[in-house]
């Protein structure tokens, strides 16, 4: 690596937020290896943990984080408090960007295809001038045109530059692409509104929720900011809690997650929408709008009453007014749509109902804001990138330059991008990881994964993200920007002198000068670039745009959706993107495949989801494997029983069924894009994810799916509680402490001393959404192994906190599923203690159940007494393969074979605190100490505090009306709280 | 009485002695092969870890702990035939309690392995034990299972004593017969036993003194053994009836095992004249109270959980009959409890291929009580959530094949090594000579 990557003088920059350790500027040069210890800069302090904040970039949500390094070495992310987008907080997919980082299947060095078909490595300077040369030549042959690059959603320095860098070569093929890129959604705010734009949500103020199949607790635009809303929304307040219903033809966990599920057909929500429309119109229950605008309305949706949309949609007439009656009460509703769920050949005409139905309540400006809007609306459409295969296909393109996109995956089959790529002379990725697109690459120039990167993204209007690499490249990789601009300087004199900048950081830097004259002139620019890089970007109120009902609207023709596939294709495909995997990019992340998915508990695989009396009646079982067969394409599944199912529809996660992306993604399932109709939606140009029909038939084969989790009925056992509204507001009258203390029967054994601390947690159920934040940093901040997908079915996974989930006696539409984080509850009386042979677990002055690895002989008599069952075992010596070990965290102890673990309420971080309290001569303070799972999750459900202080949060809420311990008659005494979730009673 | 002389006894049981014949190095070597299976599955566990077993969340014990406690119970008649019959006078012992003794000590010594076995790292067995370690450690005396170390090690001490000091008259006889190393060897166990008037008094002593010691430990071992469980907050281990329940247990599956042992010894050796049908009827009508007593403790454990009104310790109980292990737990229910009522039939009693049979079954009967006990009520805890199954792999039926060797191993150098019939007390049971000492 040259001196001129300046890149690598990140350590001169400040990098400091959160627990803010400075790092002070200074000259030393880094070192060139990454074995920090072997001549430690003396910034670095050993022991002594480094932040830098930067921005999430797995899915365009764009959250802020901050990164935790050790010694040179990133070891955990956490959400960046100060950034508007994520408050703090981050999802498992955020949370497993370092197994991207440290990915063992990660591209080390440039790739040459050589004439045998197989990559050859070769240098970057080899790398570089075949690059250089081709584009060269493709200049000179004034074929310039034919080069296009296609890249995600990149809104900032990066994106600039790879405009202008393919403008000074001559092209204008520039693609941003997005799998889930939200065009019917641009389409109908275009059409109603006249803006081409998408708006802000605004959940969190929202009494009534009504989604339209938009999973925003998964992966719809910002799941984790629509969290952190939902949980506002839910929480308790003057005898109300917001209601959220959910419409879509599959229980999701967003749709488990609302007061109602309303199961309809696929495709036919519109209807629903316009007769809730025409319902509140026609009783007069929107009486902002207009009266001219109101006649106009009432006669596009006179068609629609309630009988006709029953009719159509399999939604009870009463329960369409009923649905009217509420949406329009509610000051202020929400409606929100555009998901894949209701992606349909009819996708844009539902958003273009939906957006009239927030216009006929007024909800428009008030939850519906237009301003900030998202970036999102700067991709490319599904159409943009038919055009650019079709292109490929007629041999227009010489050069195709695809940085971090895979097309090949996900596009649908039919697309026909596998044989546009073959007909394209020179395929360049610039990808991190050997995906599915990049092993057909004929040239691999390995990008930096984007902790590794300068760079900045703007998710929203106003906010401007800025990234900085947090560590020393782990493998010799190149930063896109830095390959550019070197190749800039090489291609010709004239492109040299347009591209000036050494490396992509100062191009970056001076970008935001821009933004700095933009935004705070008065400051000087190394403060206010000092200033951004410490709290990960800088932010700006945006103003919202008021909206005026475009005429476009009234043109609007309403059509039933058409589906692809005959009578023979009795089933509707829904495929759905994986709350963990997203477009599939997830899969090559260990931790991610782990996680069990919230709503089937299915870990390391795919699946068909079918509904138990569809399943029946063609005679399939659970693990059948079934051929699915569309127009497009056919593919094989296990099936996988699931009653949240519209009865004639089957659903299948995107995300896994790779054939290439790594050891951990490759082999398993299938991939539903292969089924799926190539034929974009007419109106906005959007991939019709949902209308494609399949038949179905049994192979005969069985595989095993494996799910976590014994039974997910409680048996009456009062595990996971909720309270009704009613009950709420009574016990809330009586005020804080109205929760009785828990009984405390006589113990032969006295009470534990607690001297300085007790610590203690407190987990709202009704803020849970069950996402598996939690989960995915707990197992980042404690080294926790992934032990696969065998192992976890003989019962060995080792997750230290699990969401468990109980489904309770399933009343129609009324999804009442409870998520319930389980961790060990250090107990005041601890069972597994008083069992334990050599005190390897012990109760400590602070109110710890401490497990004492060393002393530990593994009877594993504690984990048979303990009535959660919450201890691991270590059934295996388990090993991380090179490079995942460095995301190791040095204050946490990698257990061996034999010996019990469990969760520690993360001491490490109880030590840290304790120690700087006691440097500075003080006592730790409220809110210093948080364990991982309460630092991510987005809905703020786990609270952790000291118990001793009266007037800690943790405090406060062990007294709520609403708390209550697990298993509370066993008499464990346990220190976490549980607080029960509010149920409502909808019609 | 037994009408014979005490050289004829001297003779008959002495037989047993002899050099062995093809047939038991045949048997021999399998047992070994067996042995060295197990062993070789065990070091495999060793370099692998844990996870070779079927163990898993939330079944944290398996086949080992169960086979523990079914040897531990074992171990229960040989001292309850040695001492307590001893004590009460019942002179029906005499010709079996040596064999039962030997498989107390047997058991014991095979029922000791499996905490070592089942430890995550056995390398580290030796913390259990109770000696200040690091400086300051010390064990948690709270812990059922350092009671456990005290109880089978007090056990294993007191009962190896008592089978040592009952052998020394029998030795000395031995070592008059043998010649070359044998001889030395006796000549050493048999401690320089002269039979003198002296010698006779203090043995006697000594012997009713050790039973004496030996008889509270039947109680109290097996006691300390069921508090593993009854001292846990598991639905279906946590009950206090756990005590009297897996003595009456033990006693049950010791007899059953007796029986399993001596039919085909005296059988083999010869031993019909001191081992009559009588003494053989005597255990089985033993083995009718213990199955009453079983019967009566399966249906109490079953009464307590429904009138307790616990759902949990009646879920627990309603999976034992119709879960994942309800076959298990069917057949310790017919074998414990009604295959021991055949036994009031004279018929069946009083004939040795019963006899045997049905001892075969009361063995796997009882194997499948601990299996059920610690399994079923393990695998369908508290929170449904965290259920599972466990199913034994490989590695611990191998395992458990070569414990069994084991013990067997031990059995057969038994028979060779020491008189499997006690010569003395048999000799107690026989017409004294005639005064002046001349032998007819």
């Amino acid at each position: 690596m040259s001196q001129r990557i300046n890149r690598r003088n990140f350590l001169k920059i400040l990098g400091v937020g959160g627990a803010a350790t400075a790092l002070v500027s200074c000259s030393a040069e880094p070192p060139e290896t990454l074995i920090p210890y072997l001549i430690p800069p003396e910034e670095i302090i050993p022991g002594v943990a480094t932040w830098y904040a930067t921005v999430c970039r797995e899915c365009p949500a764009g959250c802020g984080m901050l990164v935790r390094t050790r010694e040179g070495r990133a070891v955990k992310v956490e959400g960046n408090p100060s950034h508007p987008v994520n408050r703090g907080r981050l999802c498992a997919r955020g949370q497993a960007s370092l197994q991207g980082l440290y990915n063992p299947d990660r591209i080390r060095q440039p790739l040459l295809r050589g004439d045998s078909g197989q990559f050859q490595s070769i240098s970057w300077e080899e790398a570089e001038r075949l690059l250089v040369e081709r584009l060269a030549d493709l200049r000179r042959q004034g074929k310039a045109k034919g080069i296009a690059c296609v890249t995600p959603l990149l809104s900032g320095s990066l994106d600039h530059l790879i405009g202008t860098w393919l403008a000074a070569l001559g092209s204008k093929r520039r693609l941003t692409y997005e799998a889930f890129a939200y065009e019917p959604l641009k389409a109908a705010n275009r059409i109603v509104f006249g803006l081409d734009v998408i708006p802000s949500y605004d959940i969190g103020a929202a009494e009534l929720l009504l989604s339209f199949g938009a999973d925003f607790l998964e992966t719809w635009i910002s799941p984790v900011a629509y969290t952190s809303a939902f949980a506002t929304m839910r929480a308790y307040r003057d005898g109300r809690v917001g209601t959220a219903i959910y419409v879509g033809p599959r229980l999701s966990l967003t749709a488990a997650n609302t007061d109602q599920w309303v199961r309809i057909k696929p495709g036919t929500e519109l209807y629903l929408v316009m007769g809730l429309i025409h319902v509140i119109l026609k009783e007069r229950l929107a009486p902002s709008i207009p009266q001219k605008e109101a006649k106009q309305l009432k006669a596009l949706v006179k068609a629609y009453d309630p009988e006709a949309v029953a009719a159509v949609t399999e939604v009870p007439a009463g329960k369409v007014f009923r649905l009217a009656r509420m949406f329009a009460r509610a000051r202020p509703g929400l409606a929100i749509g555009g998901g894949v769920a209701a992606a349909s050949r009819n996708a844009t005409a539902t958003l273009v109902a939906i957006n009239l139905l927030n216009y006929v309540t007024g909800n428009v400006g008030r939850t519906v804001r237009f301003g900030p809007n998202a970036n999102l609306a700067k991709l490319a459409t599904y159409r943009d990138m038919l055009s650019l295969v079709k292109a490929m296909d007629k041999g227009e393109v010489q050069a195709l330059l695809l940085y971090g996109v895979n097309p090949l995956f996900t596009l649908p089959e039919a697309a026909g991008f596998r044989a546009a790529l073959k007909k394209t002379p020179f395929v360049v990725s610039f990808a991190p990881f050997m995906d599915e697109t990049t092993a057909e690459a004929n040239l691999i120039l390995p990008d930096h994964t984007p902790l590794e990167s300068w760079g900045d993204y703007s998710p929203w209007e106003g906010v401007h993200g800025l990234m900085q690499p947090v560590m020393q490249p782990v493998f010799k990789t190149k930063a896109v920007g830095d390959l550019l601009l070197s190749v800039a300087k090489r291609v010709d004199d004239r492109m040299a002198k347009e591209f000036p900048w050494p490396t992509f950081y100062e191009y970056a830097r001076d970008r935001w000068g821009e933004l700095h004259r933009r935004l705070a002139p008065m400051k000087e620019f190394e403060a206010f670039w000092e200033e951004a890089l410490r709290s990960g970007g800088i932010w700006k109120e945006a103003r919202a745009t008021p909206v005026r009902l475009s005429p476009e609207v009234f043109q609007m023709a309403f059509e039933p959706p058409e589906l692809d596939g005959g009578a023979a294709e009795a089933f509707h495909l829904l495929p759905f993107p994986s709350l963990v995997h997203y477009d599939g990019r997830g899969a090559n992340r260990p931790w991610l495949q782990e996680l069990p998915d919230p709503v089937t508990e299915i870990v390391w695989d795919s699946w068909l989801e079918i509904h138990p009396e569809a399943a029946k009646r063609m005679g399939i079982g659970d693990g059948d494997v079934i051929a699915v067969t569309s127009p497009h394409g056919a593919l094989e599944l296990p099936a996988h029983l699931h009653d949240g199912l519209h009865l004639d529809t089957v659903a299948i996660p995107i995300g896994q069924g790779h054939w290439a992306y790594g050891r951990y993604a490759g082999g398993r399932g299938a991939n539903p894009l292969v089924l799926l109709s190539p034929d974009p939606e007419e109106v906005s140009g959007g991939l019709a994810w949902s209308a494609t029909k399949v038949s179905l038939r049994k192979t005969g084969r069985r595989h095993h799916l494996v799910t976590v989790g014994g039974s997910s009925q409680q048996f009456g056992r009062g595990i996971a509680q909720t309270i009704s509204l009613a009950e709420m507001t009574e016990l809330a009258k009586d005020g804080e402490g109205a929760g009785r203390e828990a009984h405390r029967p006589k113990q032969i054994y006295p009470p534990h001393d607690h001297p300085k601390h007790r610590w203690g947690m407190s987990i709202d159920l009704n803020a849970c959404v069950g996402c598996n934040a939690c989960v995915a940093a707990c197992y980042a901040e404690n080294n926790i192994p992934v032990v696969g997908k065998e192992r976890v079915a003989e019962g060995r996974i080792m997750s230290w906190i699990r969401i468990t989930r109980f489904v309770e006696a399933q009343q129609p539409n009324r999804p009442d599923i409870r998520f319930l984080p389980m961790l060990c509850q250090h107990c005041d009386a601890a069972p597994c203690e008083s069992v334990c042979p050599v005190y390897a677990t012990i109760h400590t002055p602070e109110g710890l159940n401490a497990q004492v690895y060393n002393r530990c002989v593994g009877v594993r008599y504690c984990s048979n007494n303990c009535p959660y069952k919450v201890r691991r075992f270590n059934w295996f010596q388990y090993a991380w393969p090179e490079p995942l070990n460095w995301q190791l965290n040095p204050d946490v102890t990698v257990r061996t074979v034999g010996i019990m673990e469990k969760c520690t309420f993360c001491v490490q971080r109880i030590r840290e605190a304790e120690d700087r309290a006691k440097d500075e001569g003080r006592v730790v303070r409220e809110g210093e100490v948080t364990p991982a799972c309460a630092q991510a999750c987005p809905a703020r459900a786990i609270v952790f505090g000291d118990l001793k202080d009266p007037r800690s949060e943790v405090s406060k809420l062990s007294r709520d009306s609403r708390r209550y311990q697990v298993l509370e008659e066993l008499n464990t005494q346990p220190a976490v709280t549980y607080l029960k979730k509010i149920r409502q009673a909808l019609e | 009485m037994i009408q014979l002389s005490y050289s004829q006894v001297n003779r008959d049981l002495l037989k047993t002695m002899e050099p062995p014949g093809k047939v038991y190095y045949v048997i021999l070597a399998l047992d070994l092969a067996v042995l060295a299976w197990g062993f070789y599955a065990w070091t495999y566990q060793l370099r692998t870890g844990l996870g070779v077993t079927g163990l898993n969340s939330p079944v944290g014990w398996g086949v080992y702990i169960a086979t523990f406690v079914f040897w531990v119970g074992i171990a229960h008649s040989g001292t309850l035939i040695s001492a307590i019959l001893f004590l009460f006078r019942c002179r029906w012992r005499n010709p079996i309690y040596r064999t039962a003794e030997a498989m107390t000590v047997f058991a014991v010594m095979t029922a000791a392995l499996y905490p070592i076995i089942h430890l995550g790292r056995p390398w580290r067995f030796y913390w259990l034990l109770p000696y200040q370690q690091r400086g300051h450690f010390w064990i948690n005396f709270r812990s059922p299972l350092i009671m456990d170390v005290f109880a089978v090690a007090t056990y294993f001490i007191v009962s190896a004593a008592f089978f040592f000091t009952g052998l020394v008259p029998d030795l000395a006889v031995v070592r008059d017969k043998a010649v070359g190393w044998r001889r030395k060897f006796y000549t050493f166990l048999a401690q320089g036993w002269e039979g003198t008037d002296r010698e006779w008094r203090h043995y006697s002593s000594a012997y009713l003194l050790l039973a004496a010691l030996a008889t509270p430990l039947v109680i109290s071992v097996h006691s300390i053994v069921s508090w593993d469980f009854a001292l846990t907050i598991v639905p279906g281990w946590h009950s206090t009836i756990f005590a009297p329940y897996f003595v009456a247990g033990a006693i049950h599956s010791g007899l059953a095992m007796v029986l399993t042992i001596l039919i085909p010894l005296r059988r083999i050796f010869r031993l019909e004249t001191y081992i009559t049908p009588a003494h053989l009827e005597n255990l089985a009508k033993l083995l009718i109270l213990t199955g009453l007593i079983m019967g009566y403790s399966y249906g109490t454990e079953f009464f307590i959980s429904w009138y307790g009104g616990n759902i949990f310790e009646q879920a627990t109980f309603r999976y034992r009959i119709v879960g994942d292990y309800a076959l298990a737990f069917w057949i310790m229910a017919v074998a414990n409890s009604v295959v021991p009522l055949l036994f009031t039939v004279k018929k069946i009693r009083m004939s040795v291929p019963w006899l045997f049979g049905l001892s075969l079954v009361i063995n796997v009967g009882m194997w499948c009580e601990r299996f059920v006990i610690i399994i079923a009520s393990l695998a369908h805890d508290y929170i449904p959530f965290a259920w599972g199954l466990y199913k034994p792999s490989w590695v611990e039926l191998s395992v458990l094949a070569g414990t069994f060797a084991w013990f067997f191993l031990w059995f057969l150098l038994f028979v060779k090594f020491l008189p499997v019939v006690s010569i003395t007390e048999v000799k107690e049971l026989v017409e004294p000579p005639l005064k002046g000492g001349v032998d007819p």
